[in-house]
């Protein structure tokens, strides 16, 4: 069987295309294209010229207007056919020797071995030689040596083309001229045409016989092949008609069917319209009675050495071949299966592999890839059994033909624009890919298949001492199908590799990735000291843009434009080294070795780190990558350069990505990140990242360490922050600001420090001063604490989430960048001022406490120079009228706490009560005096009477006006051991305690009374306990009117013994007196003080209380408000504290 | 005398879901490989013939030497059941596509089986051993 042949081949003359002298392969490989390029056809109407017709022409019918010859050029030869009787097309009609004179000097050598190259083509009837890029030397040398040597002149590609075109003209006349002299002979009747089908071994006189008919027909048919050969179909069909009228006659099926497909090809020749319907089934009809002709000349008594089945075959292809067209599909199919059917009765191997690779060749040809693929596989096999290398090159380039229709080829096969415009479409669409893209993708995976391809592969590829080859077989079956293979087969497989790469020089390069699995999984937080934030040159403040700092790419405070950009954007600096985490898979059964990993960025302006990472069987393992970025511009991450089993290989992270939707979908295996035990990640999409240029760094710790600071509530402290420029840019613009939850816990920061520091230069360092007060535990974090205190770590939770942020904006120059409009972009160092806050002193209630405690008269109006003192007396009401607020106080920590309380006064100094010490574990009572307080008047606006809900409400505006006042001049401190120190929130408490009893506290009674002993004379009674028994002690009692109008009362004093008895009015009366006591009516003018004098005169020594009272005359609604009446007829009725006085006995 | 029958469904993305050496041949693995692979090119034919008949049954649409493609292409989501065998049974290998058939969309029934994925119930597997010894 022949290859590549068509229902023209018979119409092709064949010329052996040979290589004389010592010629480089290559060069005569482009020699012999030039010529196969060009001149497969020779117009008859060009050849004229070099034609002479020395007898006449058999060929009546030439078309030398139309009519070509066609030629077909065979490379270096072939050995003479059995059957070049059969079919003249066989023959090897001419010689043309190539040489290339600058190689081989001496033509003559040249001319006796193309002589000995011709005389293997004993059929040629034309030799020549073409001698290509002679030297002025043997152009020189004139010599004749027939016209078989011709030289090419050194020239331009053109110039020798047509100068080759001229001598192809010549040969092809030449060979007309040798074909009418062979037909000539052959129709006065000389030759001898025998196959190898007519037995040879001994004839016997009725086969002699049978011959001799025979040979007519014979002869006729060849007549006719000469006569296609010539070009002129229609001599051709004349001859034809006659062999077929002959051979039918004799029975002589084999050449009948030859003169048929003789006629089929004159048919189409003659026509040349291949796609007429007409013609079609004329063909097609002619054409099955050829194959049936063929198939009845098969003979039993020669079927063991050669048989007609290959021309049958042949016919079948020639149809096929000239039928191969997707609408006439099936019956090609049809054909072609029968062809394939005939490959088992093939003797010879070489045939089936010729049949094969035809077979194969037309069913590409009609598109049905899965079709030619098998055969080809089948071609490979053929090819496999020869066991040398030979084959194994051929069986490997076939296999790898196949690989697109099995899904397996290596990516270098593919076009490389389409990987790109693959992960430029992912990126456009976000990194998600629709589903029947993915099940696309994964179409036509038959693993099966898919493993004994890679597997036959493989073994060609290391038979035919292809280690690249070999490598990427292993590679991709170990990638793809390693939960098929066992871990044997897996080790096999890295051995093979491993063995591959021994014989590659280190460093090679190969498309297909073997393992690890790699896939993107995250990208590290960005540090908060790190952020960079984009800078509004418009604006003074231009960090106030930008988006809320914090650990989270995305806050649900940032708004609009931020957000709608799904796509996280990533900026990195230049020259500040970044990193990539990436997550590596080893599915197999071996420990897998990658002796480096880095990140494979395409676009040039990133330095990658390598690491090497060892990984045990059946296991994942996250790794960082890291690199620095170099140049300012977009930075591309396909994927990684992965140098694992002696090759490197890119591994793409959307291969993984797309594998694991697969798997998801059910379409591929298995999973090999979840098969080594990594949990489901969402797949992540590698962000859009962008390098600018170098920036100043900002790096902040507190001194003292970056610990969390424990604090008890209510504790102020004061922190250091050390910030230095950890950049290489100086820092020129510098803002402080707060951010996070708790902020009113920083009272202070200072700004001035940072400032006065700028520019900070690179290295340079700067300290601010924080003063914190920390906050109080809400009630959620005492439910956190209560809950987390049956578990291990009680404090840990509360630090983070609520302490406040200190950010610092900050950027370089301003004018450093040209491209002012873009990346001018300051950075944000977030640090967090850790604050853990314990519970500290607990505030358990504040309640209100007042008490009386009666003076002593002699005591009394002495001024308020007595201001040190813990209790004292109200210069309005003359007792010792105290409120106090109770504050209950425990501690549940361990530490001991000292309490101290602090009133602000009026004139802006404090006064500090002394401390009060609380032990842990115990509770404690504090008292604060509410005194200081008073307000001078009573005023009516005050107490006005509620008109509606407004002033209702202005009311009790006013009085929490005047609460929190008060208040705010208490304030309560804590000292625990050595360093801390702090405050109690006791506001609330504070607030509630006293609002129902405000209006005691702080307003005055609307009149106050006080006694006092007239001096007498030298003053002497002026001291404490001055007064004696059987003396006559005047007295005098003072009435204050606090309010604004003018009161009238009846005034009246009582004085009681220790027994509560009155000792005035009564039987028993132990004091005389002298001087109105009671029913004295007077007016008190407002805001001022009236004097009554009296005297006492106590008969008795001991202690007796002074009392005042008055009822009011006409009260107005301020003293009704005050008073506790209820009725408004009732009188109201003032009364004073009571005095002590104390009456010695007299000296006696 | 022993039979060769190899019998797959090849899902919409011509992916093969399952896979039945239903034979009475010795089990030899290369052989079970060269099933495949005409199956596989069979497909080719199928793609195309598939759209000329309104019938489900595609008898001997292909063969390579003595072995013999026939194809049941199903309504759903254009599924084929493919045998190959050596036997020219036609009625039984229509009857057992049929059988077959119907314990198919009783998978595809299964709430937990996502279509075009591999079917892996041994049940199912049983049964088709089953059909084939009945009808092959």
């Amino acid at each position: 069987m022949e290859p590549d042949v068509s229902i023209d081949t018979s119409s092709m003359i064949r010329i052996a295309v040979v290589p004389v002298g010592d010629i480089p392969l290559h060069i005569f490989r482009d020699y012999a294209g030039m010529l196969a390029r060009h001149h497969h056809d020779i117009q008859l109407s060009a050849i004229t010229s070099f034609y002479t017709e020395h007898q006449k022409s058999p060929f009546s019918q030439q078309p030398w207007d139309s009519g070509s010859l066609s030629f077909k050029f065979i490379l270096g030869g072939s050995p003479p056919s059995p059957w070049e009787d059969f079919q003249s097309n066989r023959k090897i009609h001419g010689v043309i020797g190539i040489c290339h004179c600058p190689s081989s000097p001496d033509l003559d050598t040249v001319v006796h071995q193309f002589a000995a190259a011709c005389k293997g083509y004993s059929s040629s009837l034309v030799q020549r030689c073409f001698a290509f890029s002679p030297g002025d030397a043997q152009l020189a040398d004139r010599n004749d040596r027939g016209n078989k040597l011709i030289l090419f002149p050194p020239a331009d590609q053109r110039t020798q083309e047509i100068h080759l075109q001229t001598m192809m003209q010549d040969i092809a006349a030449s060979l007309l001229m040798e074909f009418e002299k062979w037909v000539l002979q052959a129709e006065s009747g000389g030759t001898i045409l025998k196959t190898p089908l007519d037995s040879q071994a001994s004839l016997s006189s009725e086969e002699v016989i049978k011959a001799k008919k025979r040979r007519l027909g014979r002869a006729q048919k060849t007549i006719g092949d000469y006569c296609l050969l010539a070009g002129s179909p229609v001599d051709a069909n004349a001859h034809y008609s006659t062999a077929l009228e002959l051979a039918r006659l004799t029975g002589d099926y084999f050449w009948y069917a030859g003169a048929l497909e003789g006629g089929v090809c004159a048919l189409l020749m003659d026509k040349a319209v291949h796609k007429d319907p007409i013609i079609e089934e004329e063909v097609k009809y002619r054409y099955n009675s050829v194959i049936v002709h063929y198939r009845k000349s098969f003979t039993q008594d020669n079927a063991q050495r050669v048989s007609p089945l290959s021309f049958e075959l042949e016919a079948t292809l020639k149809l096929a071949r000239f039928l191969c067209r997707p609408e006439l599909a099936k019956e090609v199919v049809e054909l072609l299966t029968a062809a394939a059917d005939g490959a088992k009765s093939l003797i010879d191997a070489s045939d089936r592999l010729i049949l094969y690779i035809e077979i194969a060749r037309l069913y590409g040809t009609l598109g049905y890839h899965r079709k030619a693929a098998f055969f080809s596989r089948q071609v490979a096999q053929l090819y496999l059994q020869q066991e040398n290398s030979l084959a194994a090159i051929s069986a490997m380039q076939v296999l790898a033909l196949t690989t697109k229709a099995y899904r397996v080829q290596s990516r270098a096969s593919i076009p490389k624009y389409s990987v790109f415009n693959d992960v430029g479409s992912s990126l456009v669409d976000g990194g998600k890919l629709h589903h029947h893209l993915v099940v696309s993708l994964f179409e036509s995976q038959w693993s099966t298949l898919q493993m004994v391809v890679l597997k036959e592969i493989l073994l060609s590829a290391v038979r035919a001492g292809d280690p690249l080859a070999a490598w990427s077989a292993a590679a991709r079956l170990l990638r793809s199908y390693y939960p098929l293979i066992t871990p044997s087969g897996q080790n096999g497989l890295a051995s093979a590799l491993y063995n591959s790469a021994e014989r590659l020089p280190s460093g090679t390069h190969c498309a297909d990735p073997a393992l690890p699995f790699v896939r993107f999984h995250s990208l590290p937080l960005h540090p908060s000291q790190m952020d960079i934030i984009k800078r509004d040159p418009g604006r003074e403040d231009w960090w106030a843009g930008s988006a809320p700092s914090g650990p989270f790419i995305y806050t649900p405070f940032s708004k609009g434009d931020s957000i709608n950009n799904s796509k996280q954007e990533l900026v990195w600096v230049v020259g500040e080294p970044v990193q990539v985490l990436v997550e590596l898979a080893n599915p197999c059964g071996f420990d897998l070795l990658v002796n480096s990993i880095y990140l494979s960025v395409h676009s040039g302006n990133f330095d990658a780190f390598p690491i090497s990472v060892t990984l045990p069987p059946n296991s994942s393992k996250v790794i960082s990558l890291s690199g620095i970025p170099t140049k300012v511009g977009p930075v591309n991450i396909p994927g990684c350069l992965v140098h694992c089993f002696g090759v490197i290989t890119e591994h793409f992270f959307k291969d993984v990505d797309n594998l694991l939707l697969g798997a998801a979908q059910g379409l591929v295996i298995s999973d090999p990140f979840r098969c080594c035990g990594s949990g489901k990640l969402k797949t992540t999409a590698v962000p859009n990242i962008t390098v600018v240029p170098s920036l100043p760094l900002l790096v902040s710790h507190v001194v003292g360490g970056d610990g969390a600071i424990i604090l008890y509530e209510g504790e102020i402290r004061e922190l250091w922050i050390s910030v230095a420029n950890a950049g290489t840019v100086a820092v020129e613009q510098a803002h402080i600001s707060l951010s996070g939850k708790n902020q009113d816990s920083v009272i202070s920061v200072d700004y001035d420090a940072l400032k006065s520091a700028l520019p900070l230069k690179p290295g340079a360092e700067v300290t601010i001063p924080v003063t914190l007060k920390a906050w109080q535990l809400g009630l959620v974090d005492h439910d956190v604490i209560a809950s987390k205190s049956t578990s291990v770590n009680v404090t840990r939770p509360l630090k983070d989430a609520s302490s406040p942020m200190l950010l610092i904006h900050y950027a370089g120059p301003a004018d450093n960048h040209e491209e002012v409009a873009e990346s001018v972009s300051g950075r944000c160092l977030a640090t967090p001022l850790k604050v853990c806050v314990l519970q500290g002193l607990s505030f358990v209630k504040a309640r209100l406490l007042s008490m009386e405690i009666p003076a002593h008269v002699g005591e009394i109006s002495l001024g308020n120079d007595c201001a040190d003192s813990l209790v004292k007396i109200d210069p309005y009401r003359g007792s010792w009228g105290l409120r106090f607020l109770e504050l209950e106080l425990s501690n549940p920590t361990d530490v001991v706490f000292e309490v101290g309380v602090s009133v602000q006064l009026e004139s802006d100094s404090e006064f500090d009560y002394p401390k009060t010490r609380i032990d842990r574990d115990y509770s404690a009572r504090v008292l604060i005096p509410l005194e200081h307080f008073k307000l001078p008047v009573v005023d009516a606006s005050f107490l006005a009477p509620s008109n509606g809900k407004t002033s209702e409400k202005k009311k009790k505006a006013e009085v929490n006006a005047y609460v929190r006042k008060l208040i705010s001049k208490i304030k309560v401190r804590w000292v625990s051991g050595r360093n801390s120190s702090g405050e109690l929130h006791i506001k609330d408490a504070t607030q509630a305690a006293l609002e129902t009893s405000i209006m005691d506290v702080l307003l005055p009674d609307p009149l106050t009374f006080s006694f006092r002993l007239v001096p007498k004379g030298d003053g002497d009674g002026g001291g404490g306990g001055g007064v004696l028994a059987h003396d006559m002690t005047p007295m005098e009692v003072l009435v204050r009117n606090n309010t604004k109008d003018s009161i009238s009362m009846d005034l009246s004093i009582t004085c009681r013994d220790v027994a509560g008895e009155n000792c005035i009015e009564g039987t028993t009366s132990s004091v005389l007196w002298s001087g109105a006591l009671s029913g004295m009516k007077v007016d008190v003018p407002p805001l001022e003080e009236i004097k009554h004098s009296f005297c006492l005169y106590f008969l008795v020594p001991g202690e007796y209380t002074l009392l005042a009272a008055a009822v009011i005359d006409d009260p107005n609604e301020i003293l009704r408000a005050r008073a506790p009446s209820s009725s408004l007829d009732e009188p109201i009725f003032c009364r004073g504290p009571p005095y002590h006085v104390r009456v010695n006995g007299s000296v006696c | 005398m022993t039979s060769t029958a190899c019998f797959m469904i090849v899902s919409r993305n011509d992916i093969p879901i399952y896979e039945a050496e239903v034979g009475t041949a010795p089990k030899k693995e290369e052989a079970a490989h060269q099933h495949q692979f005409i199956l596989h090119a069979a497909l080719d034919v199928v793609q195309d013939l598939a759209w000329t008949t309104s019938a489900m049954f595609l008898k001997s649409v292909d063969r390579f030497n003595d072995l013999v493609v026939s194809v049941y292409v199903t309504a759903v989501s254009h599924t084929r059941l493919m045998l190959l065998h050596d036997s020219r049974n036609d009625d039984g290998i229509k009857s057992f596509f049929q059988e077959v058939h119907e314990l198919y969309i009783k998978i595809l029934l299964n709430p937990l089986y996502l279509p075009g994925s591999r079917v892996t119930s041994s049940h199912f597997d049983t049964k088709v051993r089953g059909l084939a010894r009945r009808y092959l």
